[in-house]
């Protein structure tokens, strides 16, 4: 069969739904190496769907035969690829970093392989998907994988955070839900397609977007409506840390990316997107402050996510309304946002594991010797402080590099103050990480040694993380097919 | 929540009460008829009922995740550490026990017409799951049935099989050209096989969630 007629989009969600129902199958805490072999094929299906598309084009998939709007429609645009590539990117390393992890830490193992292969089958179909409906069906998936993984160590502070979570996402996906519910009452149809040439500027449409949108913020957890994200983030067992704040909240960004400038664009306020843009700036410096008063590593790590998210939402006041080369700039830069904090924070989050198991706590005061005996884990977790730093050469730099020159041509330089000063406020939490774990030894071979992947799997994150800087150009170009 | 809270919360709900009123007073017709088109391609989707068409072959592959999302919440509840020994037995009784033996059998019955009826009139897997579902809980709270926390290899496989079976036919479908793509002649045999599969399947899942799933014990864990 020749490669051409190979057609990744439908196995990029059939792959993962096979094996995690076998993982299922074979029973509880069984299945990691079926998901490993798993995750490597769809690294290759994405690297394949990402050369047709530099060949061919913005790729289709009439699920069914039947073609939108009576059936559902799959479609990869550059957008789409991208967050493919940063889902099989990261999913791959935390998948062999989780093997290691819930050996030497069985809590939450017994139905991880089959949540967490439901969890990236969500993902892949949303970023895939071309229907509303369609869409809030993976976003239910991705929402109940994610709340099962994160209540699955048993522990009660896990398992309250974790019905928090539910109740946050479910009110989210509603409100989605209801969005979707008056735009198919408008227009009779709810495929991206058909609906990117009816919508125009109704009272009901207007109605419908702002839900749809409010719901994704609540699920993305930006600045105030993020009161959920820090105990589920932080409080899960470290594999599905990494996989909930570097992946699941990319998706709802992704989609109030996708609505924004997609089907709503007719309706997109600069008003609306300068009030984005400020809760934004809020989660940069109240999620930055938070983390540096945090006791424990992991809560750290999860405030960070707060204040990363909030420079994902500076593309709205930089691209809305904006002359188009300006605009063009702030969306590269907001989308390699999502894939640098991707990579960095799952990195964050493996090296903090390892840490917090080689020091036996997980409080901040209490990694003396980290340094010394881990050096590797304590490496990672610096180089992916730098990429959230947004120092060169890394993927932090080129998007901030991007959404500064925004900012300075349309001269809204007040977001260019946010940018500088969370950059200088993730360096005092790195620093002060950093700082702890080479204090000197309390007491002599304190820090025990950890399996040799959980190091390295957080160390090949890290460098993905500071290597995208260098391959910034590539992703661009990839992210203008069929923009 | 204090008292400001619930207020304000209140009166967001009334505001957007009053939105959706106003939004949805005077809406224009839709320019897109897709009830046409279901009625259009029904003849050719293997099933007579609209709803099983759509359900199962226009916009099977929502179903197929929606099977996924109810799998999952099982999964989420066993990972959380349901542990039903912490529920309180009720006490024996006869009568009920009696009635729910006699009830099980019959509510197996309506459920196997429901799944045929699917075909060309109102019902379908979903339907007939719920009740085989409900038949679950009534021997529950008889007794006859126990409560299960680590599902195992038979009842795994149970649990599974409909979403299987639904998984390989979307597999199949790619030789015809696209993912959950039925062959003409084997549509309406597919959509039984699959229905049958969901139907075992989603009762047991949906009795899984009341038979695994137990409250979070309220104060301090007992051991």
């Amino acid at each position: 069969m020749a490669i051409e007629s190979v057609a990744p989009l439908p196995w990029l969600v059939l792959l993962p739904l096979a094996w995690a129902t076998l993982s299922f199958l074979l029973g509880p805490s069984r299945g990691a190496g079926i998901a490993i072999v798993g995750l490597l094929l769809q690294a290759g299906l994405v690297l394949l769907l990402a050369w047709q598309l530099t060949t061919m084009g913005t790729q289709h998939h009439a699920v069914g035969g039947w073609g939108a709007p009576l059936g559902i429609d799959l479609v990869a645009d550059g957008l789409s690829v991208v967050m493919l590539l940063m889902t099989a990117a990261v999913a791959l390393p935390v998948a062999i970093y989780a093997r290691a992890w819930f050996v030497a830490k069985p809590a939450g193992a017994a139905w991880f392989w089959p949540l967490s292969g439901f969890l990236v089958a969500a993902l892949n179909g949303l970023f895939l998907s071309a229907d509303l409906f369609n869409i809030y069906v993976t976003l239910e998936l991705l929402g109940l994988a994610a709340v099962g993984l994160t209540a699955a160590t048993g522990e009660r502070r896990a398992v309250a955070a974790a019905m928090r979570y539910l109740l946050a996402t479910l009110l989210g996906s509603g409100a989605y839900l209801m969005g979707v519910a008056l735009v198919y009452g408008t227009y009779g149809s709810v495929s991206l397609a058909v609906l990117g040439g009816l919508v125009e500027s109704l009272p009901v449409v207007m109605l419908a977007a702002g839900l749809m949108v409010a719901g994704m913020l609540l699920k993305t957890a930006l600045f105030p409506l993020h009161f959920w994200l820090p105990p589920a983030h932080g409080g899960a067992a470290t594999p599905v840390s990494a996989l909930l704040s570097a992946l699941v909240i990319k998706a709802s960004f992704y989609l109030a990316l996708r609505l924004w400038f997609g089907v709503f664009e007719p309706l997109a306020a600069v008003s609306a997107a300068q009030v984005l843009g400020a809760l934004g700036a809020a989660a940069v410096f109240w999620g930055s402050v938070q983390a540096l008063l945090q006791a424990r590593l992991k809560m750290l790590v999860a405030y960070s996510t707060v204040a990363q998210v909030g420079y994902l939402f500076l593309v709205f006041p930089l691209a809305t309304g904006t002359p188009a080369e300006a605009a063009a700039g702030a969306w590269q830069g907001g989308v390699l946002q999502a894939v640098a904090h991707a990579l960095a924070k799952a990195a964050m989050f493996a090296a903090a594991g390892a840490m917090i198991l080689g020091a036996g706590s997980d409080r901040i005061d209490r990694l003396g010797g980290v340094g010394a005996r881990l050096p590797l884990a304590l490496f990672a977790f610096g180089l992916a402080g730098i990429v959230l730093m947004g120092l060169p050469p890394t993927g932090g730099f080129a998007t901030k590099w991007l959404l500064l020159m925004a900012a300075l041509e349309t001269g809204q330089w007040w977001w260019a103050a946010v940018l500088v000063g969370g950059g200088l406020l993730a360096a005092a939490y790195v620093f002060r990480v950093l700082l702890a774990a080479f204090a000197p030894v309390p007491e002599q071979g304190r820090v025990t040694g950890v399996a040799r992947s959980l190091e390295w799997t957080a160390f090949a994150l890290a460098t993905a993380g500071v290597l995208l800087g260098l391959f910034a150009a590539h992703v661009v170009t990839l992210l203008d097919v069929g923009a | 929540m204090n008292r400001w809270a619930s207020v304000a919360v209140a009166l967001l709900c009334a505001v957007l009460a009053l939105a959706l009123a106003w939004a949805m007073w005077d809406l224009p017709p839709a320019p897109v008829a897709l009830p046409a088109q279901v009625a259009g391609s029904l003849a050719i989707s293997g099933v007579e009922h609209p709803v099983t068409a759509v359900l199962l072959n226009f916009r099977g592959y929502d179903t197929l995740l929606e099977v996924g999302v109810l799998l999952i919440a099982l999964l989420g509840m066993l990972a959380a550490g349901a542990t039903p020994e912490r529920m309180t037995a009720l006490p024996p009784d006869p009568v009920l026990e009696g009635l729910a033996r006699l009830l099980a059998p019959l509510m197996v019955l309506v459920a196997g017409y429901l799944l045929w009826a699917g075909a060309f009139r109102p019902g379908g897997a979903f339907q007939a799951a719920a009740v085989l579902a409900a038949a679950g809980v009534l021997l529950r709270l008889a007794g006859p049935v126990t409560a299960w926390t680590r599902p195992g290899r038979v009842l795994r496989l149970a649990l599974a099989a409909g979403f299987v079976v639904f998984l390989a036919v979307a597999v199949l479908g790619l030789a015809q050209g696209a993912m959950l793509e039925y062959p003409r002649a084997w549509a309406g045999s597919l959509i039984l096989a699959v229905e049958a599969g969901l139907t075992v399947s989603l009762g047991l899942t949906l009795a899984g969630l009341f038979l695994a799933g137990p409250e979070i014990p309220r104060g301090g864990p007992r051991t």
